[in-house]
């Protein structure tokens, strides 16, 4: 018995469009190998989660470095351009909260989606969430992660939608 | 043309600007809202002729701006910009009275689209 998620297929066509679109097509999104995770040094997190007739939390963990050109881009500021830690934070909780409003629009609703957490470091899930899909990626040579956790009372499908898609 | 931008991101909202300027709509006055209760009194001071709003935010949320907007007799023109584009987000918006809603990631064709069908 699997808790329900987003297929991997859909989850990688979200955070791709989110990338695409507005930090443009000339760095595409690359699989990493698996389990490589957002790499070492200085990591930036961000979480929203759905609440209602789906229960989770989609997380985005990106390098420092990804979090600054990905600022930048958004902005629209040239490349190595000072960056606010308020701007960096704002652009990385964008992030998640496209990828985590598109998740939400995927699954059964109707269901809330939550304001963005974003931490300079690692964010630590509750324990009643499992994961139930993650994307280990490479943009521009750094390493990301995106992950969909889904509460362990939520309903529960047999359906794997990873193996199924 | 005014145009009130409500969104609790900065980020957002410099990308949504550009996005206007990028979709042939830059010759406009911008006035700016981090959060709903922001966006109520601009709506009321400045008298935008659109509203472009985020639908979660802060202190007061999008749908409760318009719905607020609506009761109080204002009928100014109002389009989410929002992650939330499912087919119930969009209906509750269109039952509230928002003129469009528009998904993020969003493009400069997809705003042209969007004003282009309120005769803007």
């Amino acid at each position: 018995m699997m808790l329900e998620g987003p297929s991997f297929t859909d989850l990688h066509a979200v955070v791709d469009e989110v990338w695409t679109t507005f930090l443009g097509p000339e760095d595409p999104l690359l699989p990493a190998l698996p389990d490589t995770g957002p790499g070492e040094g200085v990591t930036w997190s961000a979480a929203t989660s759905v609440s209602g007739a789906w229960n989770g939390v989609v997380t985005v963990e990106i390098p420092d470095l990804v979090a600054q050109t990905a600022t930048e881009r958004m902005l629209g500021v040239a490349p190595g351009e000072a960056l606010s830690t308020e701007d960096v934070a704002d652009a990385v909780g964008e992030l998640v909260n496209m990828i985590g409003g598109n998740v939400k629009s995927l699954m059964p609703g109707p269901s809330a989606l939550s304001l963005p957490l974003v931490a300079r470091g690692t964010i630590a899930s509750p324990s009643d969430l499992t994961e139930v899909s993650h994307l280990d990626l490479t943009w521009a040579g750094s390493p990301l992660r995106v992950s969909v956790l889904a509460r362990r009372d939520a309903p529960v499908h047999t359906l794997d939608q990873r193996e199924s898609a | 043309m005014k145009i009130l931008v409500a969104d609790d991101s900065r980020v957002m909202r410099q990308i949504v600007i550009r996005t206007l300027r990028q979709a042939g709509h830059g010759g406009h006055d911008i006035v700016e809202a981090q959060d709903g209760r922001e966006a109520l009194d601009l709506v009321r001071s400045e008298s935008p002729d659109l509203v472009l709003s985020d639908w979660n935010m802060p202190e007061m949320n999008g749908i409760d701006v318009l719905t607020s907007l609506r009761a109080s007799g204002s009928q100014v023109a109002f389009g989410f910009v929002t992650s939330e584009g499912s087919e119930e987000m969009r209906t509750r918006a269109s039952q509230a009275g928002a003129a469009f809603l528009i998904a993020k990631p969003f493009t400069p064709e997809a705003f042209g689209e969007a004003l282009a069908g309120i005769g803007l």
